[in-house]
């Protein structure tokens, strides 16, 4: 049976998700139509332990590329940019109190937040998905070289 | 959050290689504003400036087991979109001439400094 799941270097990709590689984002379509947004554990392995994950208000309409939140660690501070276009509907109040959950769990309990999509069915063909998502994030780790993903106690993938 | 695109922050670094606490903050604080979209330059000046010349921030270093130096933080607030200017008039102060910058440096003089902090929304001093 194939696996829902890789390890590059330690670091998990699943292949149900859909992603922006190269802003080490993900989304995943629910069935009311929203989509939930989070970083990789690529993301949360580089960013190291998050201090804080502070998103723009609900209602704010984010074209893809443009920043949703701003995250912050100890050693790193950057912008969580929009996979696709959409309005934030809601915020994961569990990041905000205890934004270390992205570490702990990157793609379950520690999505940042639900934006309701306005292009998504031509936007989700600009996002990759199971092997071919792997294999982008393969080469994306092996040409920059980036570290082996360390996970904190408790991780669950 | 409340929405600060497009505000403009001036950040003024008149710390270099000598006080390496007194580095990385300021360029934190500038690619903590460029992510949440604002419009930031990072102005350096008299012992600031010094941190711009090649070969200098590689050996600035705050946490010995980490590989982060002051040069990969100035590569990251570059990266980040923020502005890298260095006063003219400094330079000379540390006989630096701009083939010994980083890439990705603009030179500026007073004049404009001034220019620039009168029409920022915000001037953070180091």
């Amino acid at each position: 049976m194939m696996s829902d799941r890789e390890e590059i270097r330690g670091c998990v990709i699943l292949k149900s998700l859909y992603y922006v590689v190269e802003d080490h984002t993900w989304i995943t379509v629910n069935e009311d139509g929203s989509v939930t947004v989070g970083m990789t554990d690529v993301a949360q392995n580089m960013a190291g332990p998050i201090l804080h994950a502070k998103a723009k208000k609900p209602g704010s309409v984010r074209e893809k590329g443009k920043p949703l939140a701003t995250i912050e660690s100890s050693k790193w501070v950057g912008p969580l940019k929009s996979p696709v276009s959409g309005e934030i509907a809601e915020i994961n109040e569990r990041v905000v109190q205890d934004a270390q959950l992205i570490n702990r769990s990157p793609y379950k309990d520690g999505w940042i937040l639900k934006l309701k999509p306005t292009k998504l069915n031509e936007e989700l063909q600009l996002l990759l998905t199971g092997d071919a998502a792997v294999q982008a994030y393969r080469e994306k780790i092996e040409k920059e070289d980036l570290k082996t993903c360390e996970h904190v106690e408790g991780f669950e993938p | 959050m409340e929405d600060f695109e497009g505000k403009r922050i001036l950040v003024i670094q008149t710390h270099g290689v000598e006080t390496p606490t007194r580095t990385y903050s300021p360029l934190f604080y500038a690619m903590a504003a460029a992510a949440m979209e604002m419009d930031v330059m990072v102005w350096f000046t008299m012992n600031g400036t010094n941190q711009l010349k090649k070969g200098e921030a590689e050996k600035v270093k705050l946490d010995p087991n980490s590989d982060v130096t002051l040069r990969t933080m100035l590569e990251q607030a570059r990266e980040a979109g923020v502005k890298l200017r260095v006063c003219q008039q400094s330079m000379a102060l540390w006989n630096i001439t701009k083939q010994d910058l980083i890439d990705g440096v603009e030179i500026l003089g007073a004049t404009s400094i001034i220019d620039l902090a009168l029409n920022s929304d915000h001037v953070m001093y180091f």
